[in-house]
């Protein structure tokens, strides 16, 4: 197995989350869709260190990081997603276009 | 010596005494004021009688004395240093003479005009003026340092200005007052200069300072000419010499004793006065000598031509006394200092007694014209006996006082140049002819205007008593200051370094002779009943009678000046209105309010549409792009987002 | 061998639980989906020798994010939705990006293809990431966890009744 499988890996795990995050219609889906990026991410991190640097552990420590990070992450988002569906009673991306020019 | 201590309070008491005239009380025709100043006046004449009797007993002259006037700090090559400007006194010869010439006609002619002026609105206000002017003169005359000496100079010219406008209330007055003012102006215009140039050299004011530098021949003798010319320049404005007498036949508009007093002591008196002061800078410069004498003669000749045809009495004796100033000016330039001012005292004796004269005919019978007066002897006989010794002694008639003063120019002048003897010889024959022709026009003869022969009588006392004194002096002053030389040891002038013509001993008496002739002509023409030989000269000589009365078109060809001038000036005033400013002013305004117009067209079609344009095709753009793009939708932005990601993979392709 | 077989096997279980987070219609199977992706992940993680990592991964991400996100699924959804389409009209081109994006990776990810095996050692990896934590990344770890109290905060915010 070499690092090139397991970035292909993570290459194909992210651009599925991609996909997801533009297409899904659902806030929660989008959610999801970028926790399957962080995964890739984090993937790439973990085999970054282990091919590359076996000796150290610095990778996985940056995961960890991203892993808290993601955490907070979806606190907030799905915090978010509640006070929004609560004021509009809709869970979907469309119809949030308070931004429109 | 205790008189000579305190000349400085000769100028000033009349001073005091005009301002306490002019300010205290109130302006009445019976004022009592007036006394005042003809105490001050003769307080004046006692102090300078005072001085004449220590300069005659022998005190030490010239005596200066000066106090500190004012100080200013100064730099000259390149160290700055204090200094101090004295005021003060210097009273030599020419001073002592000039003191009491002037005090003593002020003095008459104010006894004069307390009936002459009598029952004048402003009399008053006239005394003031009187002795304000006598102030002036006395400063001019007692001043040893030159700028005090302009300022008064200036303070006579002033005085004058009110004096001969005292009438201001009629135009030929205040039209003559100005004529005066301006023309002795054109002439203080070279004094001033001069006094300029004196301090710029000499680094002081005081006579005796610069005296002394001029002595030791630090004066160059083009610098001598320039400062005397300039002085001349100025003399000649005050003492009316040619060509700028023309104010003084005018000045006659104002009340006769003014006339007397500026034609015998104060005026006139100034710029030969003056000349003599810095005569040690004209002896420096023979140019200048020259000048002097030459426009001397020429005045004289001219002014005694043209008092041949003049009819107003007062104009006669106006011409007469630029004659007479000629002779004077000539004297002084031919090296004759004493001479000429020996002629300035004893003119200022009879010229002062046939003012007064001339004042008391004309308030007598009301009018200036001799040809409305005639036979008036028998109607004022002390005036008419008056009148005939000033007649004699101006004329010349031996042992009168102009005898002795005339001959003495008349010798100095042919020693210094023949030719400028015959031209006084000439002047002085035709002086004894307009003298006693306008004797005979007054007094003898037939009365010609019955009317005002009727109404005329002998003046009050107050005048005549002048009359008398003036013509006592008359007839003996002349014999007096000769007495012993007297007047000769105390103005002695410098020598002329040679005699090239030596005066002949029959010099004078052929002159008197020619006087003599001349007297007899004028008795011949206008001694009768009828002038008709008279008359006939008058129309033979028509075109030369009509110069002479038109004074030589000087009077013309200085309004022709003037007139010239203005035209100049309005010339001027035209090419700039309508040339400098339709091209460099308006021209250039239209220039440049073109090139503001196309600036703004340019700025409007250029400038602002490209920027509005690029503004708008931003807008217009941006419109379209955010009603294409921007929909408030996340996932769209998402979507570009990805595509430039997209993007930067694609670029891998092509490694 | 075994690490081939593993990794395979993980790597088929990640892609199938993404592929169903992306594509399926009700949303709480695309959350269970999720955690079995991030099950997959863990795997991964273990087969590349990180216990801790893969311990975290466990315990945070499958026991407790997509745990969470059952939960809002279930407090959001309604029945209607179950009838709507779950995925917008730009699926195409989000499929051509992706396409095009994968391409590219392909290509870098080409690169490493000779890398080396390197001698697997079953090190233990807890004390190590304790002393970097501890040591060199202080200040990162203190700022990581001022952001997970923010986060904190902001969700008790966000969540909490308008007017209470």
């Amino acid at each position: 197995m070499t690092l090139t499988h397991h970035l292909l890996l993570g290459a194909a795990l992210f651009l599925i989350g991609v996909f997801g995050a533009l297409t899904r219609r659902n806030i929660i889906g989008i959610l999801m869709s970028i926790e399957l990026m962080f995964n890739a991410a984090n993937i790439n991190l973990a085999a970054f260190n282990h091919f590359l640097h076996p000796e150290g552990v610095l990778g996985m420590t940056t995961a960890l990081f991203i892993i808290t990070v993601a955490a907070a992450e979806v606190v907030v988002g799905l915090a978010l997603v509640l006070a929004i569906y609560r004021n509009c009673e809709s869970v979907y991306a469309e119809d949030f276009n308070l931004l429109k020019g | 010596m205790t008189m000579l201590e305190h000349a400085y309070l000769i100028a000033l008491i009349p001073l005091a005494a005009s301002f306490l005239i002019l300010f205290g009380g109130k302006e009445d025709p019976h004022s009592p004021l007036p006394f005042v100043g003809i105490a001050a006046i003769g307080w004046c004449l006692v102090e300078s009688l005072g001085i004449l009797y220590a300069a005659i007993s022998g005190a030490a002259l010239p005596y200066a004395q000066d106090w500190s006037w004012f100080s200013f700090g100064m730099t000259a090559a390149n160290r700055p240093f204090v200094y101090d400007m004295p005021i003060g006194v210097l009273i030599d010869g020419p001073a002592v003479f000039m003191l009491v010439v002037v005090t003593l006609v002020s003095f008459l002619v104010q006894i004069y005009s307390l009936s002459y002026m009598h029952g004048d609105a402003r009399f008053k206000r006239y005394y003031a003026y009187l002795s304000f002017f006598t102030a002036s003169m006395l400063g001019l005359v007692v001043s040893s340092n030159l700028l005090v000496t302009f300022c008064c100079w200036e303070l006579v010219g002033f005085s004058s200005y009110i004096l001969i406008g005292f009438w201001f209330e009629r135009s030929e007055p205040a039209y003559a007052a100005k004529k005066a003012f301006l023309t002795t102006k054109l002439g203080d215009l070279g004094l001033y200069l001069a006094l300029l140039f004196i301090f710029v050299l000499v680094g002081s004011f005081q006579i005796p300072q610069i005296a002394q530098f001029v002595s030791r021949g630090y004066m160059s003798t083009a610098a001598a000419t320039l400062i005397a010319l300039g002085i001349l320049c100025g003399a000649a404005g005050k003492s009316a010499q040619a060509p700028l007498f023309i104010w003084l036949p005018d000045a006659m508009e104002g009340p006769t004793p003014v006339s007397a007093l500026i034609h015998a002591a104060t005026m006139v008196a100034a710029g030969v006065y003056l000349v003599a002061r810095c005569y040690f800078i004209f002896t420096a410069a023979p140019i200048a000598m020259e000048t002097v004498a030459w426009l001397g003669a020429l005045t004289a000749f001219l002014a005694a031509t043209m008092a041949i045809v003049c009819t107003d009495i007062k104009r006669v004796l106006a011409f007469s006394t630029v004659s007479q100033l000629g002779f004077m000016m000539c004297a002084l330039g031919a090296w004759g200092l004493t001479a000429g001012l020996f002629h300035l005292t004893t003119h200022a004796a009879f010229k002062a007694l046939l003012f007064l004269c001339a004042g008391s005919v004309i308030h007598a019978v009301h009018t200036n014209d001799m040809r409305q007066m005639g036979g008036l002897s028998k109607k004022m006989p002390l005036t008419f006996l008056t009148t005939f010794i000033g007649t004699c002694a101006i004329s010349g008639i031996p042992l009168l006082s102009g005898w002795y003063s005339k001959d003495m120019i008349l010798e100095r002048v042919y020693e210094h140049d023949p030719r400028l003897f015959i031209i006084l010889a000439i002047t002085a024959t035709l002086t004894a002819f307009y003298m006693f022709r306008l004797l005979f026009l007054t007094f003898l003869g037939t009365e010609r205007d019955k009317d005002k022969h009727a109404h005329a009588h002998e003046s009050p006392w107050p005048m005549t008593v002048p009359l008398v004194v003036l013509a006592l002096l008359s007839i003996f002053a002349g014999a007096l200051l000769d007495h012993h030389h007297l007047f000769e040891s105390l103005v002695t002038g410098p020598v002329s370094p040679e005699i090239p013509h030596p005066a002949p001993p029959w010099l004078g008496w052929s002159v008197t002779a020619a006087v003599a002739a001349s007297i007899v002509a004028a008795a011949k023409l206008y001694g009768g009943p009828h002038f008709e030989t008279a008359q006939r000269l008058k129309a033979a000589w028509a075109p030369l009678f009509h110069l002479l009365d038109r004074r030589y078109y000087l009077d013309d060809i200085f309004l022709g000046l003037v007139d010239l001038g203005d035209r100049a000036a309005r010339l001027a005033f035209w090419i700039d209105s309508e040339v400098i400013d339709a091209i460099f002013v308006d021209g250039w305004g239209a220039v440049a309010r073109l090139a503001a117009k196309l600036s703004h067209l340019f700025d409007d079609l250029c400038i602002d549409r490209t920027v509005d344009g690029t503004g708008g095709l931003s807008v217009t753009v941006g419109g379209a792009l955010r009603s294409l793009v921007a929909r408030g939708l996340a996932q769209e932005y998402l979507m570009y987002a990805a595509v430039g990601m997209s993007v930067l993979a694609a670029l891998t392709w092509f490694r | 061998m075994i690490e081939a077989i593993a990794f395979y096997t993980f790597a088929a279980v990640t892609l199938i639980g993404a592929f169903g987070v992306v594509t399926l219609r009700n949303t709480i199977y695309s959350a269970l989906c999720l955690g079995l992706c991030l099950a997959g992940v863990a795997g991964i993680f273990a087969n590349l020798g990180a216990d801790f990592l893969f311990a975290s991964q466990l315990l945070i991400y499958v026991g407790g994010i997509a745990i969470l996100i059952v939960f809002a699924v279930m407090l959001l959804g309604r029945t209607s939705d179950l009838h709507l389409k779950q995925v917008n009209e730009q699926w195409a081109a989000a499929f051509l990006i992706g396409a095009v994006t994968w391409v590219g990776l392909w290509r870098a990810a080409k690169i490493f293809s000779h890398t080396p095996l390197p001698i697997p050692e079953a090190a233990k990896t807890t004390r190590a990431i304790g002393l970097l934590m501890m040591g060199d990344l202080a200040v990162p770890f203190e700022a990581i966890s001022l952001v997970l109290l923010a986060a904190l905060l902001g969700a008790v915010f966000f969540s909490r009744k308008e007017n209470p």
